[in-house]
């Protein structure tokens, strides 16, 4: 061993001395030795470094650009089915404290409480006070705020770009797209199910900071949602009624183009949503839709086969069911054909077809177009309709002219919508979609025939029958009026209505059902008295369908044949 | 002699290495730093032009601007009955041919140019003046 250092030693000696004495050829290599030693450690560290540099170079850039980024996570888009903003976020600066490294928190109080006039002051000074990392001071200043705030120079306080939420359109779609809190979290509507789909999933896992998110499209029509809000408040002004709601339906795509109940809410304001008068009566209310459920039940008749467009029922005097006593309205106190019976709209005569089926079969109909299960869409928020316990012929009777049974508005607009437009039960959708994918699931209900049939009926109803006031010349307007009395103390009162008004638009071939419902309207001058549907919510579907049938592409056309040569016709040489 | 060649061949190489490395990791730097500026920009751009976008939609919501309408237009409701098929329209009725030139007309026309202008309250003046 120790002849091996003495040989490293001496050549060291060798190689760095210049003496004569020394071997050349030694002295060289030793040199050669160390001098790729050098350059083998240089290139080693070269090496290291830049496949460091290439690891790590990435986290540099975001460390750089997200330093001051967001809290409040981003949310995507909702756009209306024309691309228009429906709901967007903005980058609002927020305040916040690092209390740790306020030096003075009651100078940092009094300087914020004079730059910021409604910050409380009290609550300020505790929680600079505290000894917390991080408090916040106030959310959503404007950038005049900001920069006063910057100026005071206070060490300690700083700001973050959070996302805002903001709805541009204020009332109009608050029912629709719901809310979301001060964490930009969805509380309701469309927004609640942005979060539901995974995207309250990716917030947690701390992606979705940014705005790179594709839009959620919708199938509303932000023009047709806005005529149609005008209209309801409007006719909620007339009629002095408590509520007014209305839907514009696409028979054939199950779309909902349009969904308004009003009182509504300021969505930017959501703290108004609390009030329950301004709840959506359209999904999570559940009414007695009155005589619009005919409909349902001569679609049942007609499509069974027994019963025909020629059959006729007795409806004269008025119809005893144990201790209730059922009449018409518009009582003709003879024997009526099925069409006299919709366009009468009598309640003995829907009474009597129903009880020609059987109650089985009743139920069974109904069931089958989707009245007695709780409908979901896209909304959070949906109501179980109220069915009766024990289903007896008296159930029947009432229910076969929409008493006694409870379901949500939007849900006897896809009853009604299946019986017109050919016999698909599609379920509505607040999002796009084409009609060849609601027919993928949609569910053959009625024959096209029957369907054929009803269209017939309601076109009849829009020309003599109790919907002539919804009549809008040029757009074939078929429809049903509906009248329910309301339940108050358990009695059924004469004088609390909730009317409502079905039509079907153009009648002989179907593209949108419209759903006009007012909430205890009051007689007025003009309707002379009288408060039923065809005097309030028929010429309120009239000047609503009026301002939205061009927006819709519906062509108008003028001189059409009347319903019989027309519809009923085609249906029987067509199919 | 043909070894000293070598070693001089070697380090020369060595150097530039170094200095090619040398730049390569200065400009990865400083492109680098470009695209987080670029990063940032694009940030502020597209959150900018989502701020824009939602004043838009605010100043083009269907409420204000039919407020708008009511204030300061006198335009009315669109009735079914003005809405017409192309198809439905009568054809366009024949361009009248133009009217045969004037006589005299024509030989005042270039009469004019030989008065000095503003002399006669000529026609071609008398429009100048109305024009200012």
């Amino acid at each position: 061993m120790t002849w091996q250092r003495d040989a490293t030693k001496r050549g060291l000696q060798q190689s760095l001395s210049y003496d004569r004495g020394s071997d050349r050829a030694r002295k060289t290599q030793a040199r050669l030795g160390i001098a790729l030693f050098g350059f083998v450690l240089v290139y080693a560290i070269i090496a290291f470094r830049l496949v460091l540099y290439a690891a790590t170079a990435d986290s540099h850039v975001v460390r750089r650009g997200g330093s001051i980024d967001a809290i409040a996570t981003a949310r995507p888009d909702i756009l209306d089915r024309n691309g228009e903003i429906l709901a967007t976020d903005l980058k609002t600066p927020s305040l916040f404290a690092e209390p740790r490294r306020i030096i003075d928190p009651d100078e940092a109080t009094e300087l914020l409480a004079g730059v910021l006039a409604d910050l409380d002051s009290r609550e300020v000074r505790d929680r600079l006070g505290s000894k917390r990392g991080f408090a916040w001071l106030k959310r959503d200043i404007s950038p005049a705020q900001q920069q006063e705030v910057h100026r005071l120079g206070i060490p300690g306080i700083g700001f973050l770009a959070e996302n805002k939420r903001v709805y541009p359109n204020g009332n109009e779609f608050s029912h629709i797209i719901g809310h979301v809190n001060i964490d930009n979290q969805g509380i309701a509507g469309i927004e609640k199910w942005i979060d539901n789909r995974g995207l309250a999933d990716l917030h947690r896992a701390g992606f979705g900071v940014d705005r790179e998110q594709e839009p959620v499209r919708l199938g509303v029509d932000l023009r047709v949602q806005h005529a149609l809000h005008d209209e309801l408040i409007a006719a909620r002004d007339t009629f002095k009624a408590d509520a007014a709601a209305g839907i514009v339906l696409d028979v054939r795509s199950g779309e909902i183009v349009a969904m308004v109940s009003v009182p509504d809410y300021n969505p930017n304001n959501p703290r108004e949503a609390l009030e329950p008068s301004r709840i959506n009566r359209l999904t999570t209310g559940v009414y007695e839709m009155g005589s619009t459920f005919k409909a349902l039940t001569i679609a049942m008749a007609l499509d069974s086969g027994k019963v025909t467009l020629n059959s006729s029922f007795d409806a004269r005097g008025s119809l005893r069911y144990g201790h209730f006593n059922i009449s018409d309205y518009h009582a003709q106190n003879r024997v009526l054909t099925v069409p006299e019976i919709f366009t009468y709209s009598s309640n003995i005569g829907a009474a009597k077809i129903a009880l020609s089926q059987g109650v089985e079969n009743h139920k069974a109909f109904l069931a089958k177009v989707g009245q007695l299960d709780r409908l979901r869409t896209e909304l959070p928020e949906s109501a179980e309709p109220i069915v009766p316990r024990h289903w007896g012929e008296l159930n029947t009777v009432t229910i076969a002219y929409g008493h006694g049974l409870s379901v949500a508005p939007l849900q006897s607009v896809m009853g009604v919508a299946a019986i017109v437009n050919g016999g698909y039960l599609i379920p509505p959708t607040f999002l796009k979609r084409s009609p060849a994918e609601a027919r993928a699931i949609a569910k053959s209900v009625v024959k096209p025939e029957t369907s054929a049939a009803m269209r017939y009926l309601m076109r009849l109803n829009a020309e003599k029958g109790t919907a002539t006031k919804a009549d809008v010349k040029g757009f074939y307007v078929g429809g049903k009026t509906g009248t329910a009395e309301k339940v108050i103390n358990g009695h059924y009162s004469k004088h609390r209505l909730m009317t409502d008004f079905m039509a079907v638009l153009p009648a002989d071939d179907p593209r949108f059902l419209l759903l006009i419902m007012l909430d205890e309207p009051q007689p007025t001058a003009e309707t002379h008295g009288f408060a039923t549907s065809g005097w309030n919510a028929a010429p309120v579907a009239a000047k609503v369908i009026t301002r939205i049938a061009p927006l819709l592409h519906l062509e108008p056309r003028f001189d059409m044949p009347p319903a019989d040569r027309l519809i009923l016709a085609s249906a029987k040489e067509g199919r | 002699m043909i070894m000293r060649l070598v070693h001089v061949v070697v380090v020369a190489a060595l150097v530039v290495a170094a200095i090619d490395v040398y730049t390569i990791k200065f400009e990865s730097t400083v492109r680098a730093e470009h695209l987080a500026k670029l990063a940032a920009e694009i940030k502020r751009e597209r959150d900018t032009i989502a701020a824009l976008r939602a004043e838009w939609a605010l100043l083009d919501n269907p409420a204000r601007i039919e407020a708008l309408v009511h204030r300061y237009l006198a335009i009315k409701m669109l009735d079914p009955a003005q809405i017409e098929h192309l198809d439905s329209l009568p054809e366009r009725p024949p361009v009248p041919p133009a009217p045969q030139p004037d006589a005299i007309a024509t030989i005042i026309d270039a009469l004019e140019p030989e008065f000095p202008p503003g002399a006669t309250p000529g026609p071609a003046s008398a429009a100048a003046g109305a024009a200012r």
